[in-house]
């Protein structure tokens, strides 16, 4: 695509596609033409001063060492994408870390019932495989295999012609969602609260596949397995590879999709092929689905083990070392909410009633009631909740609040579910990594 | 040898391109005339992130309070140095940088405020499962010493 530049150049912008295509082609001279490199006798040759810079802002990072680099390789980092281009299909998103790429939405930004593609938040483990980038699907398939009676092999035409389609709002959340909150920090991509949405999604039940593939009573665990690739470019290394337990892929709302709001699903989402394990940490909710291994035991694959979306088995102080033999596997993720509007920091009138609102949900699956403070959590008033569209889907609630006068006000929103059990306002449950922190979301209002 | 490079060699001596290419950020936004192209000159492959610890939300937040405090004790953290990821430059700021961001994001890095004993456990962590080769143990402790001294919950 060639764009004018401010000085009037033309110049002309190069995918890492294209680049991969001209080293496949003619190494030295797409080096030459690309880069302005020529290759000397030994095979090792400088980028004159315009070529550098050019390779350099190829790879978002200058190349000290390039005399040293082999005429003809292709840097690796352009063997495959994070996926940051597509960073413009994006609204307003917090970019935590590019490599891999993680992102979250800002509060505010997510207002809308149904989250669309543009606010969804982005975990990425690995990297966005080539086969997402380029929307080939072209003979994708999705194994089930281990503890059946008939493997199967299925292509996306078998998965939707041969098993009821079925559309569900579902909510995803990163596990790891409020990590930011926790003292002393937990390691991990800082998470605020925008780790989190509800698209609606299509596809297929996981209980009507493995029930096709007739799963056999030794099966207790599912493992998942995508197409990511690891961000040091290594193909054979597995990205993540997370399961969970049988009883929960059975369940009803447990699907295997290949579209979000009726359209294909993004790249960034998982294209062709993804899980959406509702209630569960987003992780088990595997990206570029191509195979799922039925076990007759706890999966062991990539990201089970150690501190990986796992938690002590006794509440620990914080800051505690927990040896990796007092972990356990992090299942259904607490009840929790967010104020989507106002937008914190808003102005509002004095003595004149506001409307807040936002979402709650709960891994369970239902919350029972919200409330909302307006004197730093002193007195309580109830917030209007509507039922969820489906089971797993997030509930609206709203509330009117009325500052009695001018001044600085924080509306505090709290969400409790079935159990009783509710949004606590301090961080609850340290834990090496930061996972399940669902303290009670605050916004700032200035009365005027 | 510098210790860059010295780094980047024991650090992935069969990834030459991966530990040397994390060098000093280009904004790939960066206009660029190449000659010699015959077809225009090449531009960027990927549009610069901005990468940010503030979210897009207007206004105040008090969700943010106790997020990324500054140092409660001793000096106040240097200043970013934006050829290094925005980590502060200070002894061991280098040797940090090559080494963390030949894997991941610098980022990753300055979000954090773990405890001293945590950076310990992720080093070990990132060598017995992220298969980062392991360093002699001045580099080690010039590494940790940094991460503790600028991003640590303990100070």
């Amino acid at each position: 695509m060639a764009v004018h530049g401010q000085k009037g150049q033309v110049e002309q912008i190069l995918t890492r596609a294209d680049i991969r295509t001209a080293y496949h082609e003619d190494p030295e001279g797409a080096e030459q033409r690309l880069f302005g490199r020529i290759s000397c006798p030994d095979r090792r040759s400088f980028l004159k001063n315009a070529g550098l810079a050019a390779l350099g802002a190829a790879l978002g990072a200058a190349m000290p060492f390039h005399r040293n680099f082999p005429a003809g390789l292709m840097p690796i980092a352009f063997a495959q994408d994070t996926g940051a281009a597509l960073m413009k299909e994006k609204d307003g998103l917090t970019v935590l870390a590019d490599r891999p790429l993680n992102a979250e939405t800002p509060a505010h930004l997510l207002d809308d019932d149904l989250t669309p593609y543009s606010r969804l938040f982005i975990r990425s483990n690995g990297l966005i495989p080539q086969t997402a980038l380029d929307k080939n699907a072209e003979g994708w398939t999705l194994k089930i295999d281990g503890e059946v009676d008939n493997e199967l092999s299925l292509s996306l035409d078998d998965l939707k012609n041969d098993f009821e389609n079925v559309t569900l709002a579902l909510v995803l959340e990163c596990a790891g969602n409020g990590r930011a909150f926790f003292d002393p920090g937990a390691s991990g991509n800082q998470w605020t609260v925008g780790a989190v949405g509800c698209p609606e999604w299509t596809g297929v039940r996981l209980r009507d596949v493995l029930e096709k593939a007739g799963i056999k009573p030794s099966a207790v665990y599912t493992g998942h397995y995508g197409n990511d690739v690891d961000i040091s470019g290594d193909q054979d290394k597995v990205v993540i590879s997370r399961g969970v337990p049988i009883e929960k892929a059975r369940e009803p709302e447990t699907l295997i999709v290949w579209a979000m709001n009726g359209e294909d699903l993004p790249a960034l989402h998982g294209f062709p092929l993804r899980l959406v394990i509702p209630g569960y940490p987003g992780s088990a909710s595997q990206k570029f689905l191509t195979r799922i291994w039925v076990r007759d035991q706890v999966h062991d694959g990539e990201k089970m083990g150690g501190h990986s979306y796992r938690l002590p088995a006794y509440p620990v102080a914080p800051g505690t070392e927990v040896p990796e033999e007092d972990m356990e596997i992090l299942t259904v993720m607490p009840v929790k909410s967010i104020v989507t509007a106002p937008a914190t920091g808003s102005n509002v009138p004095a003595g004149q009633a506001t409307e807040v609102r936002g979402h709650a949900w709960a891994g369970s699956g239902d919350v029972k009631a919200m409330h909302v403070s307006l004197d730093f959590g002193q007195s309580w008033q109830e917030a209007t909740l509507e039922p969820p569209r489906n089971k797993f889907a997030w509930q609206r609630w709203r509330a009117n609040v009325t500052p009695p006068e001018k001044g600085y006000y924080e509306v505090w929103a709290r969400a409790t579910d079935m159990n009783d059990v509710m949004q606590p306002p301090v961080a609850p449950g340290w834990n090496p990594r930061g996972y399940g922190n669902n303290i009670i979301h605050r916004i700032a209002l200035f009365a005027q | 040898m510098t210790t860059r490079g010295k780094l980047a060699r024991r650090a992935f001596p069969s990834r030459r391109f991966n530990a040397s290419g994390a060098i000093s950020h280009v904004s790939v936004a960066a206009c660029l005339l190449v000659g010699d192209i015959g077809a225009p000159a090449a531009h960027a492959t990927e549009p610069s992130i901005q990468l940010a610890q503030q979210g897009g939300a207007p206004g105040y937040d008090p969700m943010r309070r106790g997020i990324g405090r500054p140092t409660q004790r001793g000096e106040p953290a240097p200043p970013g140095n934006p050829e290094l990821g925005d980590l502060p430059d200070a002894p061991g700021a280098e040797d940090t940088y090559y080494l963390c961001s030949a894997c991941h994001s610098i980022a990753l890095v300055t979000q954090q405020r773990l405890t001293d004993e945590r950076w310990n456990y992720l080093w070990d962590w990132m060598v017995r499962e992220q298969g980062m080769p392991d360093q002699d143990e001045e580099t080690r402790e010039a590494i940790l010493n940094y991460l503790q001294t600028h991003f640590s919950s303990e100070r």
